[in-house]
C-alpha cells in the first residue's frame, strides 16, 4: 500500500468526469486500498479517485469515530434524495477551508463493494453529506461550486498563495 | 471530505506532526486551526502545541531510555502523542491516569490500534521511573534546556558566559509588548486607557513608546486596536526605526518588511518620509498593507525579491534603508518555540549567504552619504557581525558607524541584545554608511 498525492484546488484535473469501472479486479482493489491509506493519513472521512488523479468512479469513506468502519463505493449512484440540511464541509483538495453547504438530508444510494458485489444503503447525517460530496467529485464538481463567486475567488487565491513554502521569521 | 472534528488534543497531534514531519510553521497552522474552535479549546490547543514544541527535546530525552527501538518516521504522530502525554503530566498537572487514558484513546482516532498497548506500556514505565529519568535528563544542559545539540553548541561557542541565561530566557513565555502609536497617543495616555479597563502595564526598558502588559490579553480586544492606537512589537524590535531616525522628506526603504511592524514605526516617527516597503511573499506583504491601513499610514508596497533590484527599484536612490534580514530567528525562540524543530544546522550558512547577497544588492540603491540599518533577530555571530565583516571587506564605499547606546553589548561590528536582557527578545543591530563620492 502507498499513500497517493491529493490534487489541490484549483487543479484542472479535479474537473474531469470519471468513467465507470468495468470490472472490479486486482487493480481496482489496490487503488481502493491506497485510497483508504491516503484518506486516513490526510486525515479525512472520504476520498474520491478523482482527487488522486485517477478518473474512475471509485470512492472510499469512513465517518466512524474510531476509524474502523471503511466503506467502499464503486460506481455509486444516488437513487433518491430527501429533505434539506446545511452544515460545514471541508475538502482534502481544499485544505483549511470550511464553508456551509446545503445538501439533501437523507439519501439512498447503490454501489459495488470492494469485491464487486452490489449493495444499496440509506444514509443520513455525516455519511449522507459525505457520499454526496464524493459523488460530486466523480462528476468534476466541488463544494466550492455551491458558494458565491466572490467566496470561490477568495478561496482560489488563498490556495494559490499556499503553494509557496512558508518562511519563518 | 476533510475531517473537521474538534478534539483539541487530536488537532494538536496533527499540527505538531505537520511541524515535525513537514517543516511547517506552528504559528500559521495554529491560527488556521483556532478559527474553528471555541475559546476554551483554542486556548488548550495553544498551550499544548506551544508547550510541547518548547519542551520537545527534553520530552524526547525523557522517553529515549524507555524505547528499545526508535519509532519509524511514519509514526511521528505516535512519538508526538508520547510528548504530549508527558507534557500534560509534567507541566500541566493533568492527573497521571487521565493523561494515560486520553492519549492511549487517541491512538484509535489516528487509526493506529497497535500503538495503544505501546503507549500505555511506555507511559506507565515512565511514571515508575519518573524521578530517575528527570534527574538524568536535567543533569545534561542540552536536554535540560530542550535544545538540539548543534544549536546549543553554536550559542555556547558565541556566548560562553551568557549562554546559560540566554537558554533560560528562551524557554520562558514572552510577555505581550505594545508600541503605542505616537501619532495618535502617548505611552502615558495609553497606559491610563488600559488602566481604565483594569489592565496593568509598565514601560519597557527599550524603546520610548513601549509597554509591557502584565497579563496575556487578546490583542484585538485591547482598547483602540481597530483605530490603530498601538501595534504589537517586542521592545528590542522597537529600536530599529529609532536607529534609522527618519528625517522629514527622506526617501526610505524597508526591505524584507513583512509583517510590517517596523514599517509602521518608521512612519509613526516621521510621517513626512516617502517609504517603500518590499517583501518577496505576497501573503506576508498583504499583512504589511493590513497593518498600515489599521494605523492609517501609507507606504508603497512592492512584492519582489530584494536581491534583484531591477524587479522593483525605480532608480531613485534611498536616503536610508532598513534591512531586517532573513535569519535563523534564534533570538525569538521564546515566541516561536517550534524554531528548534524547524531549523537545521545547515540553514545558518545558507542564511548568512542570503544576508550578504541582500546587503550587496541593496547597497546599490543607497545614496552616497546614506545609511543602512542591518537588523536580525538572531544571536549567532555568523549571521550578525560576521555578515557585516564580510560585507565591509568586499565593499569599498562602506564603513560602519558605531552605535552609541546604553543597551546591549558592543560586538566586533554592531550591537547585540541577548534574549531576556531587558525582558526582550534577542536582536542584533549594525549601522553602515555609504561614503560620499
Amino acid at each position: 500500500m502507498a499513500t497517493l498525492d491529493i490534487l489541490i484546488f484549483p487543479d484542472d484535473n479535479l474537473r474531469t468526469v470519471a468513467k465507470a469501472v468495468k470490472t472490479v479486479d486486482e487493480g481496482v482493489r489496490s487503488l481502493v486500498d491506497d485510497m483508504f491509506e491516503t484518506m486516513y493519513d490526510a486525515p479525512g472521512v472520504g476520498l474520491a479517485a478523482t482527487q488522486v488523479n485517477v478518473h474512475q468512479r471509485v470512492v472510499v469513506i469512513d465517518v466512524s469515530e474510531n476509524k474502523d468502519q471503511p466503506l467502499t463505493l464503486i460506481n455509486p449512484e444516488i437513487i433518491s434524495l430527501e429533505g434539506e440540511a446545511q452544515g460545514e464541509e471541508g475538502c482534502l483538495s481544499i485544505p483549511g477551508i470550511y464553508e456551509n453547504v446545503k445538501r439533501a438530508e437523507k439519501i439512498k444510494f447503490s454501489a459495488l463493494d470492494r469485491d464487486g458485489n452490489p449493495y444499496e444503503m440509506d444514509a443520513e447525517g455525516l455519511l449522507s453529506v459525505c457520499v454526496q460530496h464524493e459523488v460530486d467529485h466523480l462528476d468534476g464538481k466541488m463544494f466550492v461550486d455551491y458558494l458565491s463567486a466572490l467566496k470561490r475567488r477568495r478561496i482560489k487565491k488563498k490556495m494559490l498563495k499556499h503553494e509557496k513554502p512558508d518562511r519563518q521569521r | 471530505m476533510a475531517d473537521n472534528s474538534t478534539n483539541p488534543r487530536l488537532t494538536a497531534v496533527r499540527i505538531l506532526t505537520s511541524v515535525v514531519a513537514d517543516g511547517k510553521s506552528l504559528g500559521d497552522l495554529l491560527r488556521a486551526a483556532q478559527e474553528s474552535l471555541d475559546t476554551r479549546n483554542a486556548a488548550l490547543l495553544q498551550e499544548l502545541t506551544y508547550g510541547v514544541a518548547r519542551w520537545s527535546y527534553r520530552l524526547e530525552a525523557l522517553l529515549q531510555p524507555l524505547q528499545k527501538k526508535p519509532l519509524r518516521n511514519k509514526d511521528t504522530d505516535i512519538k508526538i502523542l508520547l510528548w504530549m502525554a508527558l507534557y500534560e503530566i509534567l507541566y500541566m498537572r493533568t492527573p497521571d491516569y487521565a493523561a494515560v487514558d486520553s492519549y492511549t484513546g487517541l491512538t484509535l482516532k489516528l487509526r493506529k490500534r497497535w500503538a495503544k498497548g505501546f503507549l500505555n506500556a511506555t507511559l506507565r514505565e515512565f511514571l515508575r521511573q519518573r524521578d530517575t529519568l528527570v534527574e538524568q535528563v536535567d543533569n545534561n544542559a542540552v536536554t535540560r534546556h530542550s535544545l538540539p545539540q548543534w544549536l546549543y553548541k553554536f550559542v555556547v561557542t558565541d556566548w560562553p558566559q551568557q549562554a546559560e541565561s540566554v537558554f533560560i530566557a528562551q524557554n520562558e513565555r514572552g510577555p505581550l509588548v505594545l508600541r503605542v502609536n505616537s501619532l495618535q497617543s502617548t505611552r502615558d495616555n495609553y497606559q491610563r486607557l488600559l488602566e481604565k479597563q483594569t489592565l496593568l502595564s509598565r514601560p519597557a526598558q527599550l524603546g520610548n513608546t513601549s509597554l509591557i502588559l502584565e497579563s496575556n490579553e487578546r490583542v484585538t480586544a485591547l482598547p483602540g486596536f481597530a483605530e490603530g492606537l498601538f501595534s504589537v512589537q517586542d521592545s528590542a524590535a522597537q529600536l530599529a526605526a529609532l536607529l534609522l531616525d527618519p528625517q522629514p522628506g527622506e526617501h526610505v526603504l524597508d526591505a524584507c518588511a513583512a509583517p510590517g511592524g517596523k514599517t509602521g514605526h518608521l512612519l509613526e516617527l516621521q510621517p513626512g518620509i516617502t517609504l517603500t516597503a518590499v517583501d518577496n511573499e505576497p501573503s506576508r506583504l498583504a499583512r504589511v498593507e493590513e497593518n498600515l491601513a489599521r494605523l492609517k499610514l501609507t507606504a508603497e508596497c512592492k512584492c519582489a525579491d530584494g536581491t534583484d533590484v531591477t524587479q522593483w527599484w525605480d532608480n531613485k536612490p534611498f536616503d536610508a534603508i532598513l534591512l531586517d534580514a532573513p535569519c535563523s530567528a534564534l533570538g525569538v525562540l521564546r515566541r516561536h518555540p517550534d524554531i528548534r524543530l524547524l531549523r537545521r544546522e545547515s540553514d545558518i550558512k545558507a542564511l548568512a549567504k542570503q544576508q550578504l547577497a541582500l546587503l550587496r544588492a541593496l547597497w546599490s540603491t543607497l545614496k552616497p552619504g546614506g545609511r543602512l540599518i542591518y537588523v536580525t533577530c538572531s544571536v549567532l555571530k555568523q549571521e550578525n557581525e560576521q555578515s557585516i565583516e564580510k560585507f565591509l571587506t568586499v565593499t569599498e564605499d562602506a564603513k560602519e558607524r558605531v552605535i552609541d547606546a546604553e543597551w546591549g553589548q558592543a560586538c566586533q561590528h554592531g550591537r547585540q541584545i541577548l534574549p531576556g536582557q531587558y525582558d526582550s527578545d534577542g536582536f542584533y543591530y549594525a549601522i553602515l554608511v555609504k561614503n560620499q563620492a
